[in-house]
């Protein structure tokens, strides 16, 4: 570990926090032995301490406490925010009356693929938000990597021809899933995701891809290097295996 | 998992008892969060959690205008759907999370979407000197808070409110643990470095009239 590393590792450090990164202890042992990094890390700590008490020092408007004890709020929002308000609400009650009967919800313990394949085609049936956005798949794995999700895949060849969109992470039972989101030529999206194989410990596919289907979507989920990938899109099984010819 | 040393520990839960005293809300949850639907008093929510929550719309929206109709949001949603949370203990992080999305899908209706421009390469921020640090004010630190990729913009603010984990504050933010961690190093590193500019900015700006006086 270098003394960027240690600075690194040190700025996100907060005492009492339990820690999971295991880089900290050798981290503060070199804070400890190395004056100039013990002196920069005093001085960190002492500019945080005049950071946090600055942002805690903006006082809301005096009204404020009034209006929501009123409960003005709704009556105060912007028109379009109404506007979006409804259409949310309106595409939530259809999303939930659409997957109502396959998705079992975050907290349940078992994970079958058929969960896994539910909530992720779920969560991109409506145009999911990506963290970040590029159209150079570099730049996508290069995120995906200093997100700390997986990032070490394969993409399929024919897939690799498209134009990225963008990606974000997702949890699946406590397990990162890496989506990527690509634009297809007529402009519909595919995407891609890929979830470590322990977190589907009762999947029992291959490197063969399996299709199933739900309503317009089309899933083809395979393994490859102990990692699971899942390609939706909506459309057909004939569309979806165009992309999939080096799966 | 590894853990900081004791000292440190001791230390930063006196200072944390000190700065924070434990929320109300957080004491009666502990009483109460088993038995079904959460029924708390909505003028006591208000008092307990307005004004951090003003506090953080702040950070994210840049204007008190925006951070205002953020703060009415949320508690309109509260009064909307916060029935339908079944833990107590919840409340806060469910008040936080809410006003995160309500800010994000305003952002996104307001622009279209922006998308987020690719990480530039990190450099180091050079250690701020002592008259730089005596010159640091809130207004500054704003400035500086807001200038920060809004990636970096949420968890650095959560960071320094002192009033989550990070387990809580990947859970606000939907991220991953290990991603909170390594944008608050990140982004703690871009706002010193924003700071640093900024402060001499504004020195510039005080001398340079009294220069000019004595020049003319």
């Amino acid at each position: 570990m270098d003394d960027a590393e240690v600075r690194a590792v040190l700025r996100a450090y907060r005492a009492g926090e339990p820690w999971e990164d295991t880089r900290f202890p050798e981290a503060t042992r070199r804070a400890g032995a190395d004056p100039y990094l013990a002196r920069w890390w005093a001085h960190e700590q002492e500019l945080d301490r005049i950071i946090g008490a600055t942002l805690q020092s903006p006082q809301a408007p005096p009204d404020l406490k009034e209006r929501l004890l009123s409960r003005q709020g709704h009556k105060t929002l912007r028109r379009v925010q109404r506007t979006r308000l409804i259409t949310l609400a309106i595409a939530a009650m259809v999303a939930l009356a659409a997957f109502f009967g396959s998705w079992n919800g975050p907290f349940q313990p078992a994970a079958s693929l058929a969960d896994y394949r539910g909530e992720m085609v779920s969560f991109v049936k409506v145009e999911p938000t990506v963290e970040m956005r590029s159209t150079q798949l570099s730049h996508v794995m290069e995120w995906l990597r200093k997100s700390g999700a997986v990032s070490q895949f394969e993409i399929p060849q024919e897939l690799q021809k498209l134009t990225p969109i963008g990606s974000r992470t997702l949890r699946f039972r406590g397990h990162d899933v890496a989506l990527i989101c690509f634009r297809r030529s007529e402009g519909n999206w595919v995407h891609l995701f890929v979830i470590d194989r322990a977190a589907l410990p009762r999947f029992s596919g291959g490197p063969r891809p399996q299709f199933s289907s739900e309503g317009s979507w089309t899933a083809a989920t395979w393994l490859a290097d102990d990692q699971v990938y899942l390609l939706a899109l909506e459309g057909d099984r004939e569309l979806l295996e165009r992309f999939l010819t080096a799966a | 998992m590894s853990r900081p040393p004791a000292k440190d520990e001791e230390e930063a839960k006196k200072q944390a008892s000190a700065l924070e005293p434990r929320s109300s809300l957080d004491q009666s949850a502990t009483a109460g969060g088993a038995s079904g639907a959460v029924n708390l008093n909505f003028e006591d929510l208000v008092a307990e959690f307005y004004l951090s929550l003003y506090r953080f719309a702040l950070s994210l929206s840049r204007s008190e205008v925006d951070a205002s109709d953020l703060t009415q949001q949320t508690f309109f949603a509260w009064a909307s759907k916060g029935h339908q949370l079944r833990e107590a203990s919840k409340v806060k992080t469910w008040l936080f999370t809410t006003l995160y999305r309500e800010f994000l899908a305003t952002k996104r209706h307001d622009a279209h979407f922006v998308g987020m421009e690719d990480d530039p390469p990190f450099i180091e921020p050079p250690q701020l000197s002592p008259s730089i640090v005596d010159a640091v004010d809130a207004a500054i630190v704003q400035k500086a808070l807001h200038g920060l990729a809004e990636r970096y913009r949420a968890p650095v603010s959560l960071f320094y409110m002192r009033q989550f984990s990070y387990r809580e504050i990947a859970a606000i933010l939907d991220i991953p643990i290990g991603t909170v961690m390594s944008r608050v190093s990140r982004g703690k590193a871009e706002l010193r470095r924003r700071l640093g500019e900024i402060a001499a900015e504004t020195a510039r700006k005080v001398v340079q009239p009294n220069r000019g006086k004595r020049d003319g």
